[in-house]
């Protein structure tokens, strides 16, 4: 069986990537290191209090990494291989697996009880459930994907969770706004946590690195162009969209929200976040962005010994 | 998921009433959901914020799957999900397990446990609601999901 941890980045791969981080050989050098064990406490279950108690008596070693999320878990202690997904709090619900940058695009999107929230590529509902969590199981999401198997891992994983305030639908993204236009159905808020070429997950997934190919950016450049425009067609005005990838590729990120830019009313909005970030780039490959982009947020691996992310909160104008 | 399953009718206050006198016996006395019945037994709660209409129209409009999360299940009695048994808290018909019985029933295994409790019980270990069995005479029969089950 080949050993996906020894890989070798394709050429034009590597080129891309220096020309994008300057301190390539450290992001180079994490991503040959196994990610770090992070855990969401499931707060419609237990408080992380409670969890923490629960987890330390079984002898695991829990940090809190964040003083204003408690429910971001670190465990620290060497686990075996699948303990932590067969754990008993995992298999009751009281914490979710979730890698840290995976948790910065709900954040960014600030949802509160009673809100009308889209969740356009939700599977396997990570963040649905972390968007559940903090609405308290109020208000409503509408949770979104486009494959009948996704759709049963995603609602699983919302069993398991407790979460009650959600609408599970199968639609083709573009297909489901259209007809929530038609029939009028706005939103205050939408993820838009589009599928990608996964340049950020490396680390847990080495394979990324032979699958890589600079048409499969360009294709998926395209469809998120597509996804995301469809997306804001549905938001209200004052509404806020966070766009967000798991890749480095600027076609996937600036480039996207670049065009939703110039086609619609909309504006960044500057985001907060507990982790390193740095700002979005403004120009790639002879094509300049908007200014604003520079408020867009590239999380690095290198930066806070998580995986890679791109996000962007995006404000619909009058 | 079955084609049935997104077959869904929301229950009335007549049968939403019947439901509740049902959960009396667990010491429930609240239940802020809207109520689907799925398939002829399978009964989700939406604690959302959509009206009926507003559910309706999104059905007719788009692909509905599931609403709201899975509570019980008719079933000559009814019978609380494991997920429901922690978010509504039951008071009654709790049968107490020790570090070993909770182990047992985690794994999936009924419970060796005498009680003079009939029909569907709760299963509590400490503080955590670990869903809920049918006492047979001395048995507890266990209804944990395959899926979330301890290995």
């Amino acid at each position: 069986m080949t050993n996906y941890r020894h890989f070798e980045p394709k050429a034009l791969f590597e080129e891309r990537m220096k020309k994008l981080i300057p301190d390539y050989e450290n992001w180079f050098q994490i991503n040959k290191e196994k990610p770090i064990n992070s855990i969401r406490c499931n707060t419609l279950k237990i408080s992380p209090e409670a969890l923490k108690e629960k987890l330390e008596k079984k002898g695991w070693k829990i940090s809190q990494p964040y003083k204003s999320f408690l429910e971001i878990m670190i465990v620290e202690s060497k686990l075996l291989p699948g303990e932590l997904g067969n754990s008993e709090e995992h298999l009751l619900g009281y914490y979710y697996v979730q890698e840290i940058s995976s948790m910065m695009p709900i954040l960014a999107l600030a949802p509160k009880p009673g809100e009308i929230i889209l969740d356009l590529c939700a599977s396997p509902g990570s963040k649905t459930t972390q968007l559940a969590m903090y609405m308290e199981n109020q208000g409503t999401i509408i949770a979104n994907d486009r494959d009948l198997d996704r759709i049963k891992i995603l609602s699983a994983n919302l069993q398991k969770n407790g979460v009650s305030n959600c609408v599970i639908a199968r639609n083709d993204a573009v297909q489901l706004c259209e007809k929530l236009k038609k029939s009028g159905f706005l939103f205050d808020k939408i993820l838009t946590d589009v599928p990608c070429s996964g340049e950020g997950t490396i680390r847990s997934s080495p394979k990324t690195f032979l699958m890589w190919n600079i048409k499969m950016i360009n294709k998926l450049s395209r469809q998120q162009k597509k996804i995301a425009s469809s997306a804001l067609s549905i938001l209200k005005t004052g509404g806020e969209l966070v766009y967000s990838t798991c890749t480095h590729a600027p076609e996937e990120n600036e480039g996207v929200v670049n065009q939703l830019i110039n086609k619609f009313n909309v504006k960044l909005e500057q985001i907060n976040l507990p982790v390193k970030t740095r700002p979005g780039i403004l120009n790639w490959e002879n094509e300049n962005f908007d200014k604003s982009l520079k408020l867009a947020c590239r999380i690095y691996p290198q930066d806070n010994n998580t995986e890679g992310f791109f996000l962007c909160k995006l404000r619909k104008e009058k | 998921m079955q084609a049935e399953e997104r077959k869904m009718k929301i229950l009335n206050s007549t049968e939403k009433k019947k439901i509740l006198e049902q959960l009396e016996q667990f010491g429930i006395e609240k239940l802020n959901y809207l109520l689907f019945q799925t398939g002829k037994e399978k009964i989700r709660g939406y604690s959302g914020n959509l009206s009926i209409q507003e559910i309706n129209m999104l059905a007719r409009t788009i692909r509905v799957e599931i609403i709201g999360l899975y509570l019980f299940k008719q079933d000559l009695g009814l019978r609380l999900s494991l997920d429901a048994t922690q978010i509504l808290k039951p008071s009654k018909k709790i049968i107490n397990t020790n570090d070993i019985q909770a182990q047992s029933w985690l794994k999936g295994e009924d419970l060796n446990i005498t009680t003079n409790q009939q029909g569907f019980v709760i299963i509590k270990h400490n503080q955590d609601f670990l869903g809920s069995g049918k006492s047979a005479g001395n048995l507890i029969l266990n209804f944990i999901p395959k899926e979330r089950r301890l290995k």
